[in-house]
């Protein structure tokens, strides 16, 4: 655990700063809505009309919060990528600044296009996710190892980062379907057991174009397309508890939502362990060692 | 859904996490280990079983053929699958006896600086002193390491002070008014140095070696000037009287070895490969793999047969292809719809 007392720190921990606001004003939101919807009863005219106001207010600059921080960790990023003289996605401390940048325009596009919500926990995720690069890993910037200078590099891990963004909301989204249906969901958005499926159904190309570029990026590096490393065996796990998600839902639907959501949470939990676990600990040395 | 495909999805579902299993268990027991537990009998028995699982798939369910995406993803795995399969020391062995192709799966060659060779030495389950020829030769017409630019040179005082600096000869650095200036006045490649009573002269010595060095000029504030030497290959390297340890740090950026390809007393192929560009030549690829990291005399390249690639590399394409086609465009168009409508 270190403080980064640098311009990269400093804009990462701005970053951080402006999603933790945001997801408290959100949470503040809430809590308004769940007042004013208790006052209505008691028609109590000018309050309401006054918390409409603060409400409209919070509203507004919890988005306002939620673009800063994104535009500043566009800025940590870029700024990350002039320091070091190619693209970012080197080590984890890189990945994470990555992943904490493109949680915004995920968002985005899940809440615009695919009808999934969950704002508030995409606001959680990427203070979660600029969390580790702020703290934990460190910002030492490194030359690229002949490995690494290839032009699979970036797409292969780029489309990896994006597929865990999706997949992490799908784990949010199975996570509020096991906590029990919400009596009152936005129509606007579609119900937890059918975003954890479409969250899956974008974000699953996207991890199997990681796997297989990665997998064809063995084969020019090191000679093998698959090598049995513990990193690609891991990865290989993930791919296929998702393969297994369709398979069941495939067979009952949604009889068995719960099932359904297990699956999700469970191919979360094992990226979890691909990314962090295998790059981290002494158990799983091999050739993605270079990564941490 | 009938009695048999009910089954056949269960079946394929335990296959599924089964798999799940054996991978995590493979990832814990580390990669070599991994590699054989995989292709050991009994994994055998479960590739061939999922291969025609999925093949009885493909045949009993009509939407598997309806739906080409579907289609696609399912004749992805299988094709992967079987070129896995083909291209696996088993598979070798089997084009071995059924057609007559005669490859080894893989080894390795050490080949000298001007010299050629089409020996290689095999891998895996093979005695030590296996070799296989190739039908042509290699030759190495030179290997050479390239460094980023700029190399830096760092320095670290007694307290604990650090410094990093570009290599730049015969530029002074301050170190600060307590401490005086650093000026590197010479860069070697190979160093030595010879000792003639007090007398001490560094050279770069003509024969092969490698030894990277830096000849440093410290000059303290009083006035006294000192000559220390940083090295490449032993950055702990400091001497009791010295007020400074020096480390030079120069960083590879890539390997290259000139290969030609020698068949019949000529030259029929030509290429300099390097990590991520591997020579490719009459169903061999050729990968650098080692060097020699005391002379920089040979180069260890990695031989490996190409059996089945093709086959895997149809079955990546026709897999992704198949798994955008099916989950994106139904989902994305579908979602847009209905926020348009709603």
């Amino acid at each position: 655990m270190e403080i980064k007392y640098t311009i990269q720190g400093l804009l990462i921990y701005a970053a951080m700063a402006a999603y933790v606001f945001a997801f408290v004003t959100s949470l503040l939101l809430y809590l308004l809505t769940f007042v004013t919807s208790l006052l209505r009863r008691t028609k109590a005219g000018h309050l309401l009309y006054f918390l409409g106001f603060i409400t409209t207010v919070l509203a507004l600059s919890k988005q306002l919060l939620y673009l800063f921080g994104f535009i500043i960790a566009v800025l940590a990023f870029g700024y990350r990528w002039y320091d070091v003289r190619h693209v970012p996605l080197q080590n984890l401390f890189e990945v994470f600044l990555c992943l904490g940048m493109i949680i915004y325009p995920v968002s985005l596009f899940c809440r615009r296009v695919l009808r999934v919500g969950g704002q508030c926990a995409d606001m959680l995720i990427g203070a979660i996710m600029l969390f580790p690069a702020g703290f934990v890993f460190s910002a030492q910037p490194r030359q690229l190892p002949p490995a690494l200078q290839c032009w699979v590099f970036a797409p292969h891990v780029a489309v990896y980062v994006l597929s865990y963004i999706f997949m992490a909301k799908a784990a949010f989204q199975a996570i509020y379907q096991l906590a029990g249906e919400p009596s009152y969901y936005d129509e606007k958005f579609l119900p937890p057991e059918e975003a954890t499926c479409r969250m899956i159904c974008v974000g699953f190309p996207l991890l199997t174009l990681g796997l297989v570029l990665g997998s064809y990026w063995g084969k020019l590096a090191w000679g093998d397309y698959w090598g049995w490393d513990p990193k690609e065996l891991w990865s290989l796990a993930s791919w296929l508890v998702y393969i297994g998600y369709f398979h069941f839902r495939y067979m009952f639907g949604k009889k068995h939502p719960r099932i359904n959501s297990l699956w999700a949470i469970t191919a979360m939990a094992v990226i979890v362990v691909t990314l962090l676990w295998v790059n981290l600990s002494r158990f799983f040395s091999g050739l993605h060692s270079y990564a941490t | 859904m009938s009695r048999f495909r009910r089954a056949l999805m269960w079946a394929g579902l335990i296959a599924i996490i089964l798999l799940i299993f054996l991978s995590i268990y493979g990832a814990f027991v580390g990669a070599e280990r991994a590699k054989d537990f995989f292709n050991s009998l009994p994994l055998s028995v479960y590739w061939l079983a999922l291969t025609v699982m999925l093949i009885a798939g493909v045949g009993s369910f009509r939407r598997l053929v309806r739906v080409p995406s579907l289609l696609l993803i399912h004749l992805g795995c299988i094709l992967v699958l079987v070129g896995a399969m083909w291209g696996s020391d088993a598979g070798h062995e089997l084009q071995r006896r059924v057609s007559g192709i005669d490859k080894f799966p893989r080894g390795n060659m050490v080949i000298y600086e001007g010299r050629s060779t089409n020996l290689v030495q095999l891998e895996d389950d093979m005695p030590i002193d296996s070799f296989g020829e190739l039908p042509f030769s290699i030759r190495l017409k030179d290997f050479r390491l390239e460094y980023y630019e700029p190399a830096y040179l760092q320095i670290q005082s007694r307290e604990e002070q650090r410094w990093k600096i570009p290599v730049k000869i015969n530029t002074e650095f301050s170190l600060g008014a307590d401490l005086g200036t650093v000026t590197i006045v010479k860069a070697f490649e190979n160093f030595k140095i010879t000792i003639d009573g007090d007398k001490r002269t560094a050279f770069d010595a003509p024969q092969p070696g490698y030894n990277p060095a830096l000849e440093v000029q410290i000059k303290h504030p009083d006035g006294t000037v000192r000559t220390q030497y940083a090295f490449k290959r032993f950055p702990g390297h400091i001497h009791t009287e010295d007020k400074f340890l020096l480390r030079y740090q120069r960083t590879i950026s890539d390997y290259v070895s000139e290969l030609q390809v020698i068949k019949n007393k000529e030259v029929v192929a030509e290429k300099s490969i390097e990590v991520n560009h591997p020579l490719h030549f009459g169903g061999y690829h050729f990968y650098q793999h080692y060097y020699d990291a005391r002379a920089g005399q040979y180069t260890l390249l990695m031989v490996v047969s190409d059996s089945g690639l093709n086959v895997v590399y149809a079955g990546f394409l026709m897999l992704c292809i198949g798994v955008f086609w099916q989950l994106w465009p139904r989902r994305l168009s579908f979602a847009g719809a209905k926020l348009k409508s709603g």
